[in-house]
């Protein structure tokens, strides 16, 4: 149950009123998008004094689209609103995001919001490390007005990004990928409303003959504090044909990127161990997205 | 501070002055006396508070109460047409999808949402383990709930239309 130290819940009606109330209040305010990872937050006791939350409800950032070659999506459409769109569920390339969101159960995907699960910055989360596959990035208004940051520079540590108090998050930034390419996300949970134990997002684009021109291997997920580009996994990959004996060997480097870490969930080395199939299995997921399947090696 | 906000419960208007912190779930019970919701782990991980929202299917202990003014909240106290009961909450009965009782009420609310959205469709077993993977049922007598949720379905073919 929240703090009843929270004098007011504020529903400003746009992103520069919300703006305005985080210049006002600053470390005394929180944002409130679907509020599932806040009130997990609170129920364990680890949220500090606030006086203010402000609901993003009625700030019209629901919504879906296409400006010019980015999908933009707006900071509060949920998990359910973005697993619903046409353009999630037609491509291959945004295949990643499309896994990922199919994880939680139905309360989460209704509630959650797309910018609340980037803005928690906690590594064990899904959505984000799909979003890293695809060179996502995060644009965010301010007092001194909006910018653009790349996921992959956007997070610092557990819960830590590198927004200002007094910034927001409007938009999640997916640039259209070239041709012929496609994505895919694992995730390993021991049941339905688990953080990942590990996960791993892919991004593979090929040339006309089926030949690796581009590759992105993203893990998370008990790897560390932020998730983790696997580039020793996409180098394997570049300028090869995809085959089976390739995609393992893109799997077993894996191991020189990332540092696993035990906890009371489960060991490094398994992480490590399954970190190795689900890199390989993320391909060849990706792949059949392409229309390129290719035996499982024995 | 408190505030009088206006909410809307299975179809009926309640007045009701609850602090900013307040969660939806605290509102139904503690307020309102809506009991059928239930408070089980209180974080977002059981669905024993599933209400729906809109038609669609939230855990009420993680919505702030003055989130959901101007939205449209049914509880399982709304289900039943005075003394008839919803399909759902008949199947549950006839497939005896009940042990202790407590994570039924989120169950049959997961289950009218979840069959509200999938049309004619009659989900098969695993369909339905998915569409209750919110749900935690700590007796575990999931086989049985599950027998309810495709005879729920079943049978709304059979009625031609869906209440509600």
């Amino acid at each position: 149950m929240p703090s009843a130290a929270v004098k007011e819940f504020l529903q400003p009606s746009s992103p520069q009123e919300v703006v305005e109330l985080l210049v006002k209040y600053r470390e005394r305010a929180l944002v409130v998008g679907g509020g599932t990872f806040l009130h997990g937050i609170i129920a364990r006791g680890l949220l500090g004094q606030m006086d203010v939350l402000i609901d993003l409800q009625k700030v019209g950032l629901s919504y879906v689209k296409y400006e010019h070659d980015t999908l933009c999506i707006g900071a509060t459409t949920t998990f359910a609103e973005l697993a619903a769109s046409e353009r999630v569920q037609n491509s291959p390339e945004l295949g990643a995001v499309l896994d990922a969101l199919c994880y939680p159960p139905a309360q989460i995907r209704n509630m959650a919001t797309v910018a609340g699960c980037v803005a928690s910055a906690t590594p064990l989360f899904d959505l984000p490390v799909a979003l890293m596959a695809l060179d996502g990035a995060v644009r965010a208004a301010g007092p001194k007005g909006s910018r653009e940051i790349g996921l992959h520079k956007f997070y610092l540590d557990y819960f830590e990004h590198v927004l200002e108090r007094t910034e927001l998050i409007t938009e999640i930034l997916v640039l259209r990928q070239p041709s012929r390419s496609a994505s895919a996300f694992l995730k390993l949970e021991t049941n339905a409303n688990d953080l990942a134990l590990l996960n791993v997002a892919v991004r593979i684009t090929v040339d006309k003959k089926g030949t690796c021109r581009d590759a992105r291997v993203v893990v998370g997920g008990g790897i560390g504090k932020v998730p983790v580009r696997a580039v020793s996994c996409e180098d394997v990959l570049k300028g090869q044909y995809p085959t089976a004996a390739l995609l393992k060997e893109s799997g077993n480097v894996v191991a020189f990127d990332i540092h696993p870490v035990s906890d009371y969930r489960t060991s490094a080395k398994y992480r490590s161990t399954v970190a190795k199939v689900f890199v390989r299995r993320a391909l060849l997921r990706a792949l059949d997205r392409l229309g390129m399947q290719l035996d499982e090696p024995s | 501070m408190k505030r009088i906000i206006n909410l809307d419960i299975n179809g009926q208007a309640h007045e009701v002055a609850v602090g900013p912190h307040y969660t939806l779930l605290q509102v139904l019970r503690d307020e309102l006396g809506l009991l059928g919701t239930k408070k089980g782990c209180d974080t977002g991980g059981c669905g024993c508070c599933t209400v729906l929202v809109d038609g669609k299917a939230m855990y009420s202990c993680m919505i702030f109460a003055m989130a959901t003014q101007d939205r449209k909240i049914t509880t399982v106290e709304g289900l039943a047409d005075n003394a008839v009961l919803d399909p759902v909450q008949q199947a549950f009965i006839e497939a005896g999808a009940v042990q202790c009782g407590y994570c039924t009420c989120g169950m049959i609310m997961t289950t009218k949402a979840y069959l509200s959205s999938v049309g004619s469709h009659v989900p098969d077993d695993l369909e339905a383990r998915r569409a209750i993977a919110g749900n935690l049922c700590r007796c575990t007598g999931y086989q049985k709930i599950v027998d309810a949720i495709r005879l729920a379905a079943s049978r709304r073919i059979v009625a031609g239309s869906e209440k509600g």
